[in-house]
This record gives C-alpha cells, sequence and structure tokens, in this order.
C-alpha cells in the first residue's frame, strides 16, 4: 500500500511509544502483580490480603493501558475503566465482608478462619 | 534484617532485569524512576507491620503508576486512577482498618498485632511469585513477542488513521475542528481522509463553494474524547453491565452490613403493621 518512505514519513509524525519503554512498562506490571500476589499469600491481615488484590489490578491495567499504547487502540483505556469499576464493587463488598468477619471472631486474622463448619 | 535482604535480592532482580534490555535508556529514565517508586511502595504494602501504612504506600503505587499512564498518554485514565483508587477506595480502606483495629495494649510491644508480624507461608509464596515472574518475563522476551516490540508498518498506519476516523465519527466536533481550521466553512461533507500522512477533509464554505481543507496535526480529538466515544460506541452493553455490577455491589454491601435486631412477638406483630393491642 505505502511505500518504504512514505513509512518513514508517517513514522516522523506519529508518536509511538518505543519498544524499550513499552518493555519497560511490561516489566513493571508484572513485578506490581508478583508483588500483589506474594503479598496476598503472606500476610494474615484480611485487609491487606484484599489491598495485595488491588495491587494485582494496578499492574494489570498498567499492562492494559500499555498495550493499547503499543497498538494506538482506546480499548486498552476503557478496560481499566471497567477494572476500576470492579476494583470499586470488590472493595464495597469485600470490606463488609470483613467487618462481618471481624464481628464474629474479634480478630483480623484469615487463619482464624482455617476450620470451617461451627461458627 | 529480612527486609534488608528482601530489598536487596529485588534490587539485584531490577538490574538483571534491566541489563537484559539491551542498548542505553536514555529516553526511558524518567518511566524508570517513576516504576522503580511504585516496586519500592508496593514491597512496603505487603512488609509494612501496621496496616494503615500499608494503605498509605499503596496510595504511593497509584500515584506513581498515574504518572506512568501519564507517560503513556492516558491522561484520563491517569486522574481517574487517582480520584477513584487514592481518593475513594482506599478512603473506605482507611475506615476499614480504624474500625476494625485492635487496641494497641492487649497486643505486643510493637504496637501491631501479631497476625500483621508473622507471615503465612513466606517460602511457598515467594517461589510461587518467582516462577510466575520468570513466565511473564520470558514470555516478553520470546523471540515470537519481540516482533511485536517493533513498529509494524500495520500498526504505524493505523496510528496515523485512527485519530481521524475517530473524529469522523463525532460530526459537531468535526465542524467545529473545520471552522477552527477555516471559519468561512458551513457544512463538512464527509469524513476526513488520509493520504501520504496528509489530512484532507472536503467542506462547503460560506459562498456555497465546495473546497477540501487540509487538517494540522494538532487539531487531532483529546485522550477523553476517543476513550469515551470508544466507550459508548464500541462497549455499550459492557458498560450497562458495569452499571449493574455496582448497583448489586451496594445492594450487597448494605444486606452484608445490616444488623439482626431481634424482636418479641408483639413488636414482630407492630412493626409487620397487624398490632392486636386493641381487642385483647
Amino acid at each position: 500500500m505505502t511505500s518504504a518512505g512514505t513509512f518513514h514519513s508517517l513514522i516522523a509524525q506519529v508518536d509511538l511509544i518505543d519498544p524499550k519503554s513499552m518493555q519497560l512498562m511490561l516489566v513493571f506490571s508484572a513485578l506490581l502483580f508478583v508483588i500483589g500476589l506474594i503479598g496476598f499469600l503472606t500476610r494474615r491481615n484480611m485487609i491487606i490480603m484484599f489491598l495485595c488484590t488491588e495491587l494485582m489490578f494496578q499492574g494489570a491495567a498498567l499492562a492494559m493501558v500499555a498495550f493499547g499504547r503499543m497498538h494506538m487502540d482506546p480499548s486498552g483505556q476503557v478496560f481499566v475503566i471497567f477494572i476500576l469499576t470492579v476494583a470499586a464493587a470488590e472493595a464495597a463488598l469485600a470490606l463488609g465482608l470483613v467487618i462481618l468477619l471481624y464481628r464474629k471472631r474479634d480478630t483480623l486474622d484469615a487463619e482464624a478462619w482455617s476450620e470451617l463448619g461451627e461458627c | 534484617m529480612g527486609t534488608i535482604l528482601a530489598l536487596g535480592g529485588l534490587g539485584w532482580l531490577l538490574s538483571e532485569t534491566f541489563s537484559s534490555i539491551e542498548g542505553d535508556v536514555g529516553p526511558t529514565i524518567v518511566p524508570l524512576i517513576f516504576g522503580v517508586i511504585a516496586v519500592m511502595a508496593a514491597v512496603r504494602v505487603i512488609t509494612h507491620r501496621r496496616p494503615v501504612f500499608a494503605a498509605l504506600y499503596f496510595v504511593l503505587v497509584v500515584i506513581a503508576s498515574a504518572a506512568l499512564f501519564l507517560m503513556l498518554h492516558a491522561e484520563f485514565m491517569a486522574f481517574a486512577l487517582i480520584i477513584v483508587y487514592a481518593g475513594a477506595i482506599l478512603i473506605t480502606y482507611l475506615f476499614v482498618l480504624m474500625l476494625a483495629q485492635q487496641s494497641p495494649t492487649d497486643s505486643g510491644d510493637s504496637g501491631s498485632a501479631w497476625y500483621d508480624r508473622t507471615p503465612r507461608e513466606p517460602a511457598i509464596a515467594l517461589l510461587a511469585g518467582f516462577i510466575l515472574l520468570a513466565t511473564l518475563i520470558s514470555a516478553m522476551d520470546d523471540s515470537r513477542a519481540r516482533h511485536f516490540n517493533t513498529m509494524t508498518e500495520a500498526v504505524t498506519t493505523r496510528a496515523v488513521e485512527q485519530p481521524w476516523i475517530d473524529l469522523g465519527r463525532l460530526p459537531r466536533e468535526l465542524l467545529r475542528t473545520a471552522q477552527a481550521v477555516d471559519p468561512n466553512v458551513v457544512d463538512v461533507l464527509s469524513t476526513p481522509r488520509v493520504d501520504d500522512g496528509i489530512v484532507r477533509l472536503p467542506v462547503r464554505m460560506h459562498g456555497g463553494t465546495e473546497t477540501e481543507i487540509t487538517l494540522p496535526q494538532s487539531s487531532q480529538p483529546s485522550n477523553t474524547r476517543v476513550v469515551g466515544l470508544s466507550l459508548v460506541a464500541d462497549f455499550p452493553v459492557s458498560l450497562e453491565l458495569a452499571g449493574v455490577i455496582l448497583l448489586m455491589a451496594m445492594f450487597g454491601a448494605v444486606v452484608l452490613c445490616r444488623k439482626q435486631i431481634e424482636l418479641g412477638e408483639e413488636e414482630a406483630q407492630q412493626a409487620a403493621g397487624i398490632s392486636g393491642g386493641p381487642q385483647s
């Protein structure tokens, strides 16, 4: 379709993200996700565990925006809007549950609920 | 001691990762700074003994990743992230932390509860985390993935044309843009056309003559317009479903937090509106 010369003139006028910072963003999003995962597995405090899921959301959102930028497609950012929606809904529900569990056992420790059965 | 070891290990991991990106990192130094801030704050989120400080470090993660969003030209999402996450969700977390805080007298010497001081399964968790990280990073370094990193012709062509296609879907905005270029324009005849990197737009001028004007690069639609258009034009059903999800979450939270009140038989009858008081 377009010849090689026009292709270079196209590149000149588009401010595309360069591959190196693209890779950087993906590394950071992977790190945020993995740190959130490790935190979710190691912490005992239920509230911090949910905070760690929010960290994982952050990693996923960063990757979405980076890929959307790479393909010059706004869908990546639209997905982040939906991630925000789900995070808000999750925060409302999960924190309500945490308050409920705290009232029953008087502790935020997740291990206090390791034996399900009698309440 | 363990914290120092963990930070040292993380620094080593970061330097290993970035040495795998060949060439100099000149233009990427600013994203690097904000990314390192985000990752360090994330480490503090999961290592800090006091939950309130962990939540505040999470605010730092959000602000640093909003800066990364700005560098990715996602301005709307950057500010929405700060408003929604740091402004709304984190405040909810802080309130719940205060509601469910143990009194400091019955806890140990450091003022934090024992379950905030002892990790659960650190070895297994680290193993799982590093396996996942290795998978993700090796997928990035894969030779098949590498050719996505180079700018292909299709992506570049699309990147040139996409803003103008989006602008063509907004008729009133298109007319306003054309009138900003030439005040004599009264009507736009079709959508903008891109050839050889020059954007042409057929318009009708004030006297009724039909001609073509050239739109400059600076009249591209802004990020907020593009995101909003994509949201309502490409994902209308998802938008409605997001509203339903939020409504359901609100109902769920209300149902969960409602207190059960034990009523006697007469009180229950009165509450139900069938008071048998005067007859008996």
